[in-house]
Parts: C-alpha cells; structure tokens; sequence
C-alpha cells in the first residue's frame, strides 16, 4: 500500500498511482449496463432518467440491455406483482455475477400504495438482495441518479478479498436464489428467508 | 541480423495476435484468482424472458429450403468462373467477351425461370 | 333514447319468454339497470344487438357484484287489528336479501351514440351453481372481461371461448374479489401501521411491540 502524502505528490506531478482493487472498482462501477426491467409507473420515470435532461449516460450506464446475460444491474421499477415474481427471480438469478438491484419507488420497497392487494408482492426484497432503495412514488429521475451514485459508491468500497467481499467473489456466497412456485393461495414460500428478515416493528398504540 | 522481405509481416501478424489474446488470457487468469464457479439450475437455462422454457431449441427446419441451398450454389460456381475472367479482362478479346456473355445470360435465364416459377414469392 | 320501461316492454315483446325486471340505483347519479333472466340472457343480448331502433353494437365494460346474504330489517306500516279498531301500525319485518353473483354489463349504440345501458345476469347462488351464459358471441369486448370477472368473482361463462385466470396464475384456487375473500397473512413487515393494517402487523409479534 502506497502512502496518501506520496501519492497526492506523484498525482500532482502527474503520475498517477493505483490499486488493483480501486482499478478493478473503478472499472465496474463507471461501466453499470442495467437490465431494462419497467414494470409500471417507475419506469417511466426510469426512461426519463435516461433522456437527455437526466442523462444517465454520463455515468455509463445508457445501455439498457435487452437480455439479462449481459446485464449487471436490474433496476426494479414499478410494482411487483406476485403472478410476476418468480419471473423476476429467474431473471435475477440468469443476470452473470457481479449483479445489483436497485429497487426504485415505494412499491419494489415494501409494495407501495398498493400493499393491501391480493396480488402485490409486498417489496422485491423477499426474494432478492437489493442493495440500493430509492423512496418515492415515483422518484424524480435525480433520485434515480443519486441511487446511483450510492451503488458506485458502494461498489467503490467493495475489497477484493478478505471480509467485504461482495457475492460473487465469495465461494460460499449463493449464486442463485430459489425462484417462488405459484401456490394455491399465495406464493410458496412467501419470502425467502435468507434473503429477508422482517425489521422488527417498534411502533406502540 | 538480415530482415527478409515478410519479417515485418510476420512480427505484426504475431503482435496482432498477441494483442487480441492477451486481455483475454489476463481475464482468465483474474477470474482463476479471484472469481470461484458458481453454476446453477437456472443460472444456466435458457433465456426465456423470465419463464421456464418449454422445449428446447431444436427444431426441424423446413425442407423448402433446399432450394435457397440449389440457387447459392449455382451462382457461387458462377462467380468463381467469373473472377479469373476479371483477372485476366485487359488481354482477352472480343470474342472471348462475348462467350462470357452468354455464360451469364444463361445463368439469368435460369434466376428469371425460378422467379416464375415463384420461389421467391412470400409464402 | 326510448326509456327504460319501453325497452323492456320491447324486449319482452321480442324475445318470448324472456323476463326483464328493472332494478332501481339509489345513488343521486345513479342510473337504473335491466335485471335479465339467466335462462334467456343471450337471446336477449342477441336481441338488443341486433334490433335496428335499439342497436348497441358495443359492450363496453363487464364487471362483477358479489350480493352475499343479508337480513335486512325494515319497518313497515300496515293495517292491523288492535282492540277491535283498524289502526295503521308499524311493523319491522325482516327480509333476505342477497345471495348471488352478478354479471353488469355497460352497453353503448355507437352507431345510434346512445347508451349506456346496464344490464344485469344474476347467478343462483354463491356456492355451487355459479354459471351465466357467455356473452362473448354477441359482443367480442366481453371476452377479456368475462375472464376477469370468472377470476375474481367465480362466475362460470358457459359458452365462452377460452375461460381461465387472467389476472391470477391458473393454480391460485380463491376469488379474491369475493366478500368473505381472506387474504394471506404477509403483514410482517408495516412501517407505518395504523387501524387494521396495525392490528394484522401485531399478529405476527407476539407481545406488541418489538419482535
């Protein structure tokens, strides 16, 4: 490891000094494609974050991929519904690792406004591990960027080896989640619990 | 050291070779480092849009196209008599011109015979 | 447009043995709708489609109603005998209501613009002898709807042509639009409960508060 006085000095002189690690980070994370995956409202506001106002293609990421094999990011946008579920679980699991969600608006989140139907799937997180959740209904194409920018961040401090691996690098990590079978009265099972916990609920009334 | 006439051929063909090979060998030896395996169920099936393909993708193919096959191979003969007769066009003569001109006008007369016949109709 | 009443004189004149009873709204903007009988429910339809003064050619919306069984108590003024004088008293007689499922049916004349007219198919009951015949062959439009309303509400369309969920997967047995529908319990997670939604989120923390 190179020291940070030395390399500020080499940077100003023009040398610029690298990691193995920052530079397979910075390679990823500047090189995001997602995964086209609108599934209602959010995703309008997705496309529009790729329009020319918004841009995504500052960072990288304007080439939305038709297939999930050449895709390393699935941006859930718009409500899931649970006839759609296992779908979305079997293209999660046929996108090549490394791979992130980000489950946009409220509805990937926890299932939005529409919680209480019979056919809402109630948050993406059931079955997936999502890194990124942007709040709204829907989020404003900048929500949309400032996610993100929190997931380069986030890819930014992934280590190479050791403790903070990411999945893909970890041989012991899953390298596919069981997709949901269509039950007779709900999915089965309703929510995978290795992936999702329920957060325990301090309210009191 | 004396440099031949195809030195520079040579040692840019091996660098272009080298050039194309290498990121793929450092990828191979990265991935050997760093990525283990992770194959699955349906992580390797086909890709459906989601769903559970029903079959797979072997189908018999009709057997209307032999005649796609017949036609390619009869003007591929053709345009491998027509490229020495183009070779060698500055010395020839009249007269060889002309049989060359009946060459092909007989093969036309064939691809018109087969547009009467309807094979390139849409079905 | 003809009233309601001449329509069904009309089409009671039209299709013999058909009944028609028209079912009053009770809402400021509501509009009163034509009870059809089950038996003669396509002729009738057949009827109204093809009939030239009448002519709705467009079946824009089929949706269904779930009546399930209900007392209802009303009072009543009626003549009784008390003390040997004919006095006008009050009674509250109880009544049965409900019981059924309904097919409406909103039908438009583009060629005429005129509409809508609601037309009403009611089932037997809500158990087992669900079955209305299938509009679908009089009005192409019914075909999705129908299927939405057999997926929700349980209506069996005889005479439709590919009747299966449309909205749920094909191995979910419930009708979720039904009353006494009961949804799954995936509650677990609320991060704003309150009312209802509270007291099914606290099912699953034994205790009340934190898990």
């Amino acid at each position: 490891m190179i020291d940070e006085g030395l390399r500020n000095e080499l940077s100003r002189q023009g040398v610029v000094t690298t990691t193995l690690e920052e530079l397979y980070n910075w390679g990823r994370k500047n090189s995001i494609w997602p995964l086209q995956f609108g599934l209602a409202c959010c995703a309008i506001e997705m496309i529009a974050a790729s329009m020319a106002r918004f841009d995504i293609a500052r960072f990288g990421a304007e080439v939305f991929r038709p297939s999930p094999r050449q895709a390393d990011l699935m941006i859930v946008a718009g409500t899931v519904t649970k006839k759609m579920a296992p779908q979305i679980v079997r293209l999660y699991n046929q996108m090549p690792e490394p791979k992130y969600v980000i489950a946009m608006g409220v509805c990937a989140i926890s299932g939005g406004p529409f919680k209480e139907g019979y056919n809402v799937l109630k948050g993406i997180d059931r079955y997936i591990p999502v890194d990124v959740h942007i709040p709204g209904c829907p989020p404003r194409p900048e929500a949309l960027l400032h996610a993100l920018m929190t997931l380069q961040k986030k890819i930014e401090n992934q280590r190479l080896t050791g403790q903070g691996r990411p999945r893909h690098l970890d041989a012991d990590a899953p390298g596919e989640f069981p997709v949901p079978d269509y039950g007779a009265h709900d999915l089965e099972p309703p929510n995978n619990p290795a992936v999702w916990r329920p957060p325990p609920m301090t309210r009191n009334e | 050291m004396k440099l031949g006439p195809y030195s520079f051929l040579t040692l840019f063909a091996v660098a272009g070779v080298v050039f194309a090979l290498a990121p793929l060998a450092m990828a191979w030896l990265w991935a050997r480092a760093y990525s283990p395996r992770k194959p699955g169920r349906v992580k390797n099936a086909n890709y459906e849009c989601g769903l559970e393909s029903k079959a797979t993708g072997w189908v018999q193919f009709q057997s209307q196209y032999y005649l796609y096959g017949i036609v390619f191979l009869i003007f591929d003969v053709e345009t491998v008599f027509l490229l020495p007769f183009a070779a060698a066009f500055k010395g020839l003569s009249a007269g060889a011109c002309a049989a060359m001109l009946v060459f092909i006008l007989l093969l036309v007369e064939g691809l018109v015979w087969l547009c009467v016949k309807g094979v390139w109709a849409r079905k | 447009m003809q009233s309601l009443e001449q329509l069904k004189a009309r089409l009671e004149a039209a299709v013999p043995g058909a009944r028609a009873e028209i079912v009053p709204n009770g809402s400021p903007a509501g509009q009163p709708s034509l009870l059809l009988d089950r038996g003669h429910g396509r002729a009738a339809a057949e009827f109204l489609r093809d009939d030239a003064e009448l002519h709705f050619d467009y079946a824009s919306n089929v949706t269904g109603v779930d009546w399930p069984e209900k007392t209802v108590k009303e009072r009543v003024k009626i003549k009784k005998l008390v003390d040997g004088t004919e006095r006008e008293a009050e009674e509250v007689r109880e009544r049965k209501t409900g019981g059924y499922l309904e097919a409406v049916y909103h039908l438009y004349s583009m060629a005429r613009k005129e509409g809508p007219l609601i037309i009403r198919l009611r089932t037997e009951n809500r158990a087992d002898r669900v079955a209305l015949p299938s509009l679908t062959p009089v009005w192409r439009s019914c075909e999705f709807q129908e299927r939405e309303v057999f997926d929700l509400y349980g209506v069996v369309f005889e005479g439709h042509p590919d009747l299966r969920r449309i909205l749920m997967w094909p191995e979910f047995t419930d009708h979720p639009m039904r009353k006494d529908y009961v949804e799954p319990d995936d509650y677990e997670y609320e991060p704003t409960p309150h009312g209802e939604v509270l007291a099914r989120a606290r099912r699953h923390y034994p205790g009340g508060t934190a898990a």
